[in-house]
């Protein structure tokens, strides 16, 4: 026993101390179980005091735990109105049992003054000091009523869309007395969504929803509080807003449908000034292409196939040139611009006498006869102010004097009849232009072929080119009529130098053409001998002495750089055609020409074989590819 | 082109004086409106009340933030009210207490009421304005605040004196408000008080009686003007 002692003691030791171990936190757990579920019960409360329009105020209460006061009447609210330092506690002025509320009406209801409620037991008074209050301080307004939308507008995209959103205040706060001012807050959300998003809170019964899309469906609903205070009431409830895809074809149906309306239009009208032909209306909507018409021919001949004709009309068949009378093609088209290809010499008017002194010196007639080309444009019928076909005609508005020079120096051509022509005259009001091209009648005509184009009639082989035998006539006679003239009296060297010179200048009219120049003899030439000099672009001579050479200076030098032909008077008496065909260009791109099919070819003349024949005189566009180098 | 310039110049001349002798006179004619028949620019009546409510809802708004910066600064315990209702100071000016006994209420009578106590908070307001400059862990936003709020204060006062004046010109009230107007008469009763009163009694009394100014001035304007915006 006494061995075991200690350990029995030992083990009870432990046994009570592991109890007193596990029971005391055990104990305490319970306990505190205990506590939690038997702490003090839950006190009869106010759950909450709510005004609606602070007018007037309920309060709810709860018995709490203490199920046995939740019958009726076993509690009692009891108020303060701490209005007076006297004030005492009351009895609630109106019970609805059924909710636990109690309702204070406008009577008993006082603004901006503390209430404090309580709950009186049998004989317990429970009573919480954050059951006071001021009324204006638990305010929370009914929610806006009639709430509705209408749609703003649809983007551009048609992918969103704004909304403006309506209601009324509640009905209930006297807002019109202004004893309430509330401030409104809207939230919206899509249908299937969680969060509400809330819009920015304003005073006003109106607020634009921005940004809604299209297709989806949008639920919205608002609240409100008095402005400056903290309590919200309640939502109201939710109204829907959905908007479907709107056609927008329908904007653009009629827009497609002007423009086709507007262009068939325009062709109606386009047609219909086409076939009334409305000349003038015509000229506008349709302008004419210029086309070369010459006043006199028929525009029918300068259509393929017909060359014949044309070069017959042309190089004077049976009258030789055009009649001044010719007919009118072209009557019925008052926008024709012409291009006068006139044979006809008009009156002299005035003209530089140098020039005329010249041309008659250089070929001996008293009343040198000074082809004239008339390329003004003369409009046959009137027609104001054509501009169309302007730039093939030659301007006269525009005086260079250096073409009027060149216009007026041109050998003399070929005068039919004594016939004027005056329309350039009469177009002209300027004195130059009248100089320009008018020639003198009279005087023996002598003439017989026009000169206004130098007929290249050989090509020397080292490149040079003989002008026409026509010349070769006129030499002759002007060598007959300066033989007058000297005979009359003029006995000077200078005349007999002049003759001779013109004589040799006549027949030297050559020039030592530049395998690459262009442009027309004649004209470089005379303008050489005759005028003084001027520019002299274009006319490209290997030796440019005879540019500087007065026309009353002497050349008595033979070495001259022309070219002589070998037997200038022998062999070109037939009488040469105005125009010879460029048959081809040979090697060095010099032309290789054809006579005309009236003379027999002249054996010297280098020739090849015609490869096919060819119009005499008049080259279309379309023959030109014929010729090869 | 000197000619010229010396026109236009003389033009540009004459037009500056023109300008500035019109606005001289205007200035001057401006400030003298003492009778309404001197056709001077004379507000109506709603306007001036619009005016004025206007300015006492700004003066509640900024009451509240400042008094739910107190709230939250000091972490008072939960509620005040029950300790506070017997300190504030206006506690003595008899005020309605609901919409009907405001409408039941004379106007002059009510705009007496209103008048006391926006005198009655004038000094109180200063000085705690002063106090809270002092304190310098206040930031200075809610120093801003207490300035703001005791100048409007002021403001207000003068704003409601003259739409009292307009409204005794036009005959809608008889002359008797119009003694009240002196803050003596008033403060010599209240003075102690409310330098008694801690700060944050002070917020919630001003909060308090800045509401009721705000409600008291909307129900006066909708009983004597009410066709514009009621």
């Amino acid at each position: 026993m006494a061995d075991s002692s200690p350990s029995a003691n030992l083990l009870l030791l432990l046994l009570i101390s592991s109890l007193y171990w596990l029971f005391t936190p055990g104990s305490a757990f319970l306990i505190d179980r205990d506590h939690n579920t038997s702490s003090a019960p839950l006190e009869p409360h106010f759950t909450e005091c709510i005004s609606r329009e602070q007018e007037t105020f309920r309060c709810w209460w709860s018995p709490g735990s203490y199920h046995n006061l939740s019958s009726p009447g076993a509690l009692r609210v009891f108020y303060l109105k701490k209005d007076s330092p006297t004030s005492e506690w009351k009895e609630c002025p109106e019970y609805i049992h059924s909710n636990r509320e109690c309702f204070f009406d406008v009577n008993h209801t006082s603004v901006w003054i503390p209430y404090c409620m309580q709950l009186r037991g049998e004989n317990v008074t429970y009573f919480n000091e954050d059951d006071c209050f001021t009324v204006e301080n638990i305010v929370r307004p009914d929610p806006p009523v009639s709430l509705s939308w209408t749609l703003l507008n649809i983007s551009p995209s048609g992918l969103s869309y704004d909304v403006m959103v309506n209601w009324e205040p509640p009905p209930s706060a006297d807002v019109d007395a202004g004893w309430m001012r509330i401030e409104y807050e809207i939230q919206y959300r899509e249908r299937n969504t969680t969060n509400w998003e809330a819009l920015e809170m304003q005073p006003h019964t109106q607020q634009t929803i921005y940004g809604l899309h299209i297709g989806k469906d949008y639920e919205v609903h608002i609240r409100c509080r008095m402005v400056a205070f903290t309590k919200f009431g309640e939502f109201s409830d939710s109204i829907f807003i959905e908007v479907t895809e709107i056609p927008t074809k329908e904007s653009t149906i009629p827009f497609t449908l002007v423009l086709v309306l507007g262009i068939v239009g325009i062709l109606i009208l386009i047609m219909l000034i086409v076939i009334t032909q409305q000349h003038r209306l015509m000229m506008v909507l349709l302008p004419p292409v210029p086309a070369p018409k010459i006043k006199g021919i028929d525009s029918e001949l300068l259509k393929k196939g017909k060359l014949d004709e044309l070069n017959f009309i042309l190089t004077g068949g049976g009258m030789g040139g055009l009649p001044t009378y010719a007919p009118d093609f072209y009557q019925d088209e008052p926008w024709v611009e012409f291009i006068e290809v006139d044979g006809e010499d008009g009156d002299s008017g005035e003209r530089e006498d140098n020039r005329a002194s010249d041309t008659q010196r250089l070929l001996g007639l008293p009343h040198p006869v000074s082809h004239h080309m008339n390329m003004g444009c003369s409009n046959a019928i009137s027609f104001p102010d054509d501009d169309s076909g302007r730039a093939s005609c030659y301007n006269p508005d525009l005086p260079e004097q250096d073409t009027l020079m060149l216009m007026a120096t041109l050998l003399p051509g070929q005068p039919e009849e004594e016939e004027a022509s005056f329309d350039v005259e009469e177009r002209a009001p300027a004195s130059s232009e009248r100089s320009l091209v008018q020639a003198q009648t009279g005087g023996p005509q002598t003439w017989v072929n026009t000169d206004f184009y130098a007929q290249v009639s050989n090509v020397m082989p080292s490149g040079g080119v003989v002008l026409s035998p026509g010349q070769q006539l006129r030499i002759q006679e002007s060598t007959s009529a300066t033989e007058e003239e000297t005979q009359k009296g003029k006995e000077d060297e200078d005349s007999k130098e002049t003759e001779e010179q013109k004589q040799k200048e006549l027949q030297f009219q050559l020039l030592v053409v530049d395998p690459e120049g262009s442009g027309y003899t004649t004209e470089s030439n005379v303008r050489q001998i005759s005028t003084p000099p001027s520019s002299g672009e274009g006319y490209q001579t290997i030796h440019p002495q005879p540019v500087e050479t007065k026309p009353a200076a002497t050349m008595e030098d033979n070495q001259s750089p022309y070219i002589l032909p070998d037997s200038p008077q022998s062999q070109f008496f037939s009488p040469v055609a105005d125009y010879t065909v460029v048959q081809e260009l040979d090697s060095h791109h010099s032309l290789l020409l054809n006579p005309p099919p009236n003379q027999s070819p002249p054996p010297c003349l280098p020739q090849h074989p015609l490869k096919a024949p060819m119009p005499v005189g008049y080259i279309t566009p379309d023959l030109l590819g014929n010729l090869s180098p | 082109m000197p000619g010229n310039i010396r026109s236009v110049c003389a033009v540009w001349a004459m037009l500056v004086c023109l300008v500035f002798c019109g606005k001289l006179t205007t200035v001057d004619a401006a400030p003298l409106c003492t009778n309404a028949q001197a056709g001077c620019h004379v507000l109506s009546l709603a306007n001036l009340f619009d005016r004025v409510i206007q300015h006492s809802a700004r003066m509640h708004g900024i009451s509240n933030d400042l008094h739910s910066e107190f709230e939250l600064y000091f972490l008072p315990s939960k509620n005040q009210i029950g300790r506070v209702s017997r300190n504030c100071h206006t506690s003595s000016i008899l005020t309605p207490n609901g919409k009907e006994n405001a409408q039941r209420m004379a106007r002059e009578e009510l705009t007496e009421v209103i008048l006391k106590l926006l005198v009655a908070w004038r000094d109180p307001l200063w000085h705690f304005h002063q106090s809270m400059a002092h304190h310098h862990d206040f930031n200075n936003f809610s120093s801003n605040k207490s300035l703001e709020m005791s100048d409007m204060v002021h403001e207000l006062r003068k704003g409601v004196q003259k739409v009292v004046e307009k409204m005794q010109m036009l005959g809608i009230i008889s002359n008797s408000v119009s003694n009240l107007a002196s803050p003596e008469a008033l403060l010599a009763s209240d003075s102690a008080e409310w330098r008694l009163m801690k700060d944050y009694d002070l917020l919630y009394c001003f909060r308090r009686d800045s509401n009721k100014v705000q409600n008291y001035l909307k129900i006066l304007k909708c009983r004597i003007v009410p066709e514009h915006g009621c």
